[in-house]
């Protein structure tokens, strides 16, 4: 089956075209700057074959009407007819409560995406938009969301409310979502495979480090806890993020900086994490290269970043009471050898051995890099998030087609 | 579409159809004439939402002012964490500064912020009529004018409309949209897209001295002013009583310093004039301090003293 996979932000759209039956990408791209000035559409072939191209793209349809037209293009395509994708998957950034699995969209499905806005009204508008778009430019075409939220959907009460006023939630559905959970979900099978045992049998602490960053407690393949909260702001400290903090402490910034809530926001979101703290980058190779250079914010960064990390892995070993493998994924996770080193110092108690020599090694690839000996297995696992998406669409949409129960799979 | 690289131009696609629907109502570059504190206001709010935006100023001088200006108040926004390095970049790449009208004969969006005077803005929208396409919507950032006079000077008096924008405008989240009596559907339906694209709730008012905004406030700081040269009470107090007593952010003394005292008079004036009632009579305070060049916060000095940097250090004596 031919999937399209969609991820609609509130400027851009990234694509790629997979085919499920052989697992391999046909072509993956992007669409920035949408309804801005200058937008550019950028398109890779599997051969290798790219495109460039900018100009004005008014809105999420045009983006995908020339996503399309690419895709159909005698010179850089990979299609033939429209009518050649099966399925188009949707990456859905909050599933609130109502979603616990992916899902076939149907009208009903539309209109309980719609009432998730509240909880993520940066994301999930422009997610809507993208399947609108679809359903007017691909009719007939079956459409699936894939929830970032789902795979943590299993967490236990005790893991996802937090210490305020119950009525709280009972009124503004105010608790743990967490979020990267296809990427969690991927890495944590992935890891299975790569060990050669059943995911049931394994305790699991998958980090995604990129950008934003989570940690979850995979426990049987399940997530039964992580470190997002309700918005992805909570956890472990990120490129500009903070990550947790006391509460109290944005209030007093607020008395005393005299700011509003726009400005609270901004600094926590925009101006904090990494960057804050080094006041050099909110890169983490920026920061590496700024620490190995001597400067002392950096390497504090750097600290805190390994630091709390390390302490989440603790944390996750006691919640699971064990731990069989900690997994790396995402930009930082794949790549910075110097992090996962840091983080698994003084983690010999739980039975995590680091071999240095394969850590120092492996960058974006799958590889274990722990010590024979070590009890705990170390892993490095490249995400790919848009793999399980597609995946997740045409199985539902082959269940679909064969006349089972159609919709909502999986969804309470 | 341009190219950069590879070798298709999309426009040679078959395939693509239909991609020329609603291209009139994207909104790609605005103009703004006048470079004062709406105008920069009003430019960094578009800049923001990533539209193109053109600055004209009447002369060198007055442009390099406005450009220090606006990034003074760009770092003053980080300094106060509501922006970032990187948004500061994004808004000066997207603004462009100009002293020739003549430059704005491809833009369909202009914007007026000049000074409140009626003879200027005709004047100006006089000349802008020749220059602009005959599509264009011009729009005037007035607050008390008449939006149906201002129009009068032009051609296109369907086209012209008011969008009163408040202080600072990127933080206010309203604009009062004004229809003068001649100003089309269409205009307004447009109008309010803008309002939309740079997330600001729109209240649609119709042509009255003052509108909503103005009229309550600067009779609310003309109250004010004749508690303080009654002797009520100090400037302080009174700033102090409404700000803890109703929730104000600054007090209405304070805020009559940042607006600038001239301004306040001028709207005070044309409301005493249009409505004719006593209650908008300019107190003579605010005349004497008019007339003695304290102005406010631009000048250092109003009800109360400033520093260079237009921070409040005292109270006038």
């Amino acid at each position: 089956m031919k999937v399209l996979v969609l991820n609609c932000g509130s400027s851009s759209v990234k694509y790629q075209l997979i085919d499920t039956d052989e697992r391999r990408s046909l072509a993956t791209g992007s669409v920035s700057r949408i309804g801005m000035t200058g937008a550019v559409l950028s398109h890779r072939r599997y051969d290798g074959d790219e495109v460039k191209l900018s100009g004005e793209i008014l809105d999420h349809q045009v983006a995908i009407e020339y996503v399309l037209s690419i895709l159909l293009s005698k010179n850089h395509g990979v299609l033939k007819d429209r009518s050649e994708i099966d399925a188009v998957g949707h990456r859905v950034v909050h599933g609130g409560e109502k979603f616990t699995g992916s899902v076939l969209i149907t009208p009903d499905v539309l209109k309980m995406i719609r009432e998730c806005i509240d909880l993520a009204p940066l994301h999930n508008p422009h997610n809507l938009r993208g399947i609108n778009a679809c359903l007017n430019l691909l009719p007939g075409t079956p459409q699936v969301a894939v929830f970032d939220t789902a795979f943590h959907s299993k967490m236990p009460p005790y893991a996802y409310i937090y210490g305020i006023p119950y009525v709280l939630y009972k009124r503004y559905s105010i608790r743990r979502y967490g979020f990267h959970g296809t990427s969690h979900f991927y890495v944590s099978r992935r890891a299975a495979e790569i060990l050669g045992k059943p995911i049931e049998e394994l305790k699991m602490a998958t980090c995604h480090l990129g950008n934003g960053c989570s940690i979850a407690a995979v426990d049987g393949g399940v997530s039964v806890d992580t470190s997002m909260g309700f918005t992805p702001l909570e956890g472990l400290l990120m490129g500009t993020r903070c990550g947790d903090l006391d509460p109290a402490v944005i209030l007093h910034i607020m008395g005393r900086e005299e700011i509003g809530l726009g400005e609270a926001n901004t600094l926590l979101n925009k101006h904090s994490g990494l960057l804050g703290i080094s006041g050099v980058s909110s890169d983490m190779r920026d920061v590496e290269a700024e620490a190995e250079a001597g400067n002392r914010r950096a390497q504090l960064a750097l600290d805190v970043f390994t630091y709390r990390l390390r302490k989440y892995i603790g944390a996750y070993a006691a919640a699971m009471g064990g731990l069989n493998a900690i997994v790396f994924t995402g930009g930082i996770g794949e790549n910075s050898a110097i992090v996962r080193s840091k983080t698994c110092q003084n983690l010999g108690f739980l039975g995590v051995e680091i071999d240095e020599e394969k850590n120092a090694q492996t960058a974006k690839q799958e590889a274990v890099i722990s010590t024979d000996e070590s009890r705990v297995k170390v892993l490095v696992v490249p995400t790919n998030e848009e793999l399980v998406i597609a995946l997740d669409t045409a199985e539902i949409v082959e269940k679909a087609k064969q006349g089972e129960e159609t919709a909502p799979v999986g969804t309470s | 579409m341009a190219k950069e690289s590879g070798t298709l131009d999309l426009q040679d696609l078959e395939e693509i159809r239909g991609l020329e629907r609603e291209a009139e109502d994207v909104i790609t570059d605005v103009a703004v004439v006048g470079g004062g504190t709406m105008g920069r206001g009003i430019a960094q709010t578009i800049a923001g939402k990533g539209i193109n935006v053109i600055i004209v100023e009447k002369d060198e001088d007055n442009l390099r002012r406005s450009k220090e200006m606006l990034e003074e108040e760009l770092d003053y926004e980080i300094e106060r964490w509501a922006l970032t390095e990187s948004d500061k970049r994004a808004i000066l790449a997207r603004i462009q500064w100009s002293t020739d009208l003549e430059e704005l004969d491809d833009y369909r969006w202009v914007i007026e912020a000049i000074t409140e005077n009626l003879q200027a803005k005709q004047d100006l929208f006089r000349h802008l009529d020749e220059i602009c396409p005959p599509e264009a919507i011009f729009i005037t950032n007035t607050s008390t004018l008449s939006i149906t006079e201002i129009a009068a000077a032009t051609k296109r008096e369907d086209r012209v409309i008011g969008m009163h924008f408040i202080n600072p405008v990127p933080k206010v989240p309203l604009v009062e949209i004004v229809r003068g009596l001649k100003t089309s559907d269409e205009t307004y339906e447009k109008a309010r897209k803008l309002a939309e694209r740079l997330g600001k709730t729109a209240v649609e008012v119709y042509e009255y001295p003052g509108y909503v905004t103005t009229r309550i406030i600067v009779t609310m700081l003309n109250e004010a002013m004749h508690i303080l040269m009654e002797g009520v009470a100090s400037a302080d107090g009174i700033d102090t009583a409404m700000k803890l007593g109703f929730n104000f952010p600054v007090g209405p003394l304070t805020l009559a310093d940042q607006m600038g005292l001239d301004e306040v008079m001028a709207w005070m004036e044309t409301l005493f004039r249009e409505l004719g009632e006593l209650k908008y009579r300019p107190c003579p305070l605010l005349r004497k301090l008019v007339r003695a060049g304290h102005l406010g916060k631009k000048t250092g000095r109003g009800f109360f003293i400033y520093d260079e940097s237009g921070r409040k250090i005292g109270v006038a004596q």
